[in-house]
């Protein structure tokens, strides 16, 4: 008797142990499959080319950081990063600040063609960007703003807009009424209300899509490849994609740049990673 | 969301019993007011958004270089009917789209279940996973042109390294695995999204129902496929949705790592209208304003369709 319970046990524990064990493994491979390519680009990024050429995946010895210095001064870099840093920063905040105007103005007030004006700013969501993409080009190019920095701020402010709406909506309706009636009573104006009391209180909901919108439009791509064509206008992404093409050999140099890149993107990732988070799940859960 | 449900049945209540005072009601504004909120928002709009993309659509029936326009009626879509290319990229596109999502949500949702049922070292595997999603598609390309290089990419060494040598490849200079190599590069982006919300709506779940099951001795394997897959549904067709219609957008990526190359193996829509538009010299902006006229129609009809086809009751959000 005792003998079958204790096979019936081992029986029991062998499988588990086993799929426990292959599930571990799993799951390494997988987590080295996504951090291992970057963490690669780490390495690289603090290597001379002449070492990687000799040894793609040798440690680095010593840590060459005078790249960063040389990639951020004699490779241009960071005329890239400060072009981005203003390009990024101020569409962030004016699409930060006229769609939070916009997202109450939606959630709190009772007008004719409320739901309208919700579903046209917010369906724009769906657009290929080519659909605006060419157009804009002419339009930019009309208006003396092709080649410009206030240029492709004002169109990454148009392609943020929707998801700024959409999500600062959400929230802002789920402030209770009873703050603004009080406030009314008070005295408060509409616009008062809104600087002072809606402004302050959705404060967690507005940190959540300014990151979200830094970070997509730190990284975006296309819009800036088509709207900058100067040299000296160039933004991060396409900054390091024109490197690439110019100094194809030099791969220590261009793992220096994308470094410089990503770093600030990191940086907003470690400090607020939940906001960041809460913004991406906040659309498709339901 | 419940909660959220519950808050809009009170603010409904709420807005009968003001209606009656009217004239005090907080929830009317002047015209003055609403027109102080909304008109930066609409104007940014109607001049970056819909004014663009009219002024596509009207382009696509004129032929355009530089400043002189000639309208050619339909001429330009006849041309795109026949266009051998488009209808490559067309394919690609539609390939993509259609693969790349299972691959995506599946990914994430099994990545959600392993973080879900608790395996060691959660946190630090959660921040892991998500990192690629950081990456803009300048970063992950020219990372993943690396890794497939012929000589020295991690792939091949680890092929050889194993004895595998007739299978290291071109990956991305073969016209019958540059598509796949580029699907892979995608998915590997995004896995860590399709994981985060998937994660979050098994959180969200009643904790009753999976308790309810736990005490059942339900296995995981009937969890999965009996409560949590069909409870999880509208996040999942949500998820798929949303990976479709990025798919259909796509640019960055394969205009970084193969400009649609080889031989068109991975032109999508995108990478064809912006070498119409900017990349060849063929100075005509009516042509390439014709494809993108047609594709926004079939962006917005697959949105549509596929809405009503997987029954997601809801308007798409996001």
């Amino acid at each position: 008797m005792a003998v079958v319970t204790d096979q019936a046990a081992r029986h029991a524990v062998m499988p588990r142990l086993f799929s426990r064990g292959a599930l571990a493994l799993v799951l390494g491979i997988y987590t080295l499959y996504t951090l291992g390519p970057f963490l690669w680009l780490a390495t690289m990024s603090v290597r001379t080319t002449a070492e990687i050429s000799a040894d793609h995946y040798a440690w680095p010895r010593p840590f060459h950081w005078e790249q960063f210095r040389s990639a951020w001064v004699d490779s241009d870099f960071a005329t890239y990063f400060w072009n981005s840093t203003l390009v990024v920063v101020g569409a962030v905040a004016i699409v930060t600040l006229i769609g939070a105007a916009a997202a109450h103005a939606l959630a709190r007030y009772r007008f004719r063609g409320n739901r309208l004006i919700y579903g046209i700013l917010f369906s724009s969501i769906i657009f290929p960007p080519q659909i605006t993409l060419i157009s804009l080009y002419q339009i930019l190019v009309d208006y003396n703003l092709y080649n410009s920095l206030l240029g492709l701020s004002l169109v990454y402010v148009s392609l943020q807009l929707p998801l700024t709406v959409y999500l600062l909506e959400g929230f802002f309706a789920r402030i209770p009424q009873d703050l603004f009636d009080a406030a009314k009573m008070d005295g408060y104006g509409d616009l008062e209300i809104f600087w002072r009391i809606v402004l302050p209180v959705g404060m967690p909901a507005i940190a959540t899509t300014l990151i979200l919108n830094f970070i997509q439009l730190w990284n975006e791509f296309l819009f800036a490849v088509v709207l900058i064509t100067d040299p000296e206008k160039r933004t991060l992404p396409i900054g390091i994609r024109a490197f690439m093409g110019d100094h194809f050999q030099d791969i220590g140099m261009i793992a220096t740049g994308v470094m410089i890149s990503v770093i600030p993107v990191i940086i907003a990732y470690v400090f607020f990673s939940e906001k960041l988070i809460r913004g991406m799940t906040a659309g498709a859960i339901k | 969301m419940p909660e959220a449900m519950a808050l809009n049945v009170k603010t409904s209540d709420r807005e009968a019993s003001t209606s009656a005072r009217s004239l005090a009601d907080p929830r009317r504004a002047s015209r003055v007011v609403l027109a102080i909120f909304l008109a930066p928002a609409l104007l940014v709009y109607c001049g970056l958004t819909a004014y663009p993309a009219f002024r596509t659509i009207f382009d696509s029936f004129f032929t355009i270089e530089g400043v002189e326009a000639s309208f050619v009626g339909l001429a330009n879509y006849r041309e795109l009917v026949a266009d051998e290319t488009f209808w490559i990229a067309v394919r690609n596109t539609l390939i993509w789209s259609f693969v790349a999502p299972v691959l995506d949500v599946a990914t994430g949702l099994l990545l959600a279940l392993a973080l879900y049922a608790g395996v060691p070292f959660a946190r630090f595997l959660r921040v892991a996973w998500f990192t690629p999603v950081l990456l803009s598609y300048v970063v992950v390309a020219i990372l993943w042109m690396w890794i497939f290089n012929y000589d020295w990419g991690v792939l091949n060494v680890m092929l050889r390294a194993v004895g595998l040598d007739s299978l290291a490849a071109s990956w991305l200079g073969d016209p019958n695995l540059a598509l796949a190599s580029v699907i892979v590069t995608h998915a590997w982006k995004w896995a860590g999204f399709n994981m985060v919300v998937c994660l979050a709506a098994i959180h969200s779940l009643p904790r009753e129902v999976l308790e309810a099951s736990e005490l059942d001795n339900c296995g995981w394997g009937e969890k999965l496929r009996y409560i949590i897959v069909p409870m999880l549904r509208p996040t999942l067709l949500s998820l798929y949705i949303l990976a479709f219609i990025g798919k259909m957008k796509i640019f960055d990526l394969v205009w970084i790592m193969t400009q649609g190359g080889p031989l068109w193996a991975t032109e999508t829509v995108s990478t064809y209208v912006y070498k119409r538009a900017f990349n060849w010299n063929t100075f005509d902006l009516g042509y390439p304003s014709a494809i993108a006229t047609v594709w926004f129609l079939v962006v917005c009809a697959s949105v549509v369709i596929l809405n009503r086809l997987l029954g997601t009751k809801e308007r798409l959000e996001y």
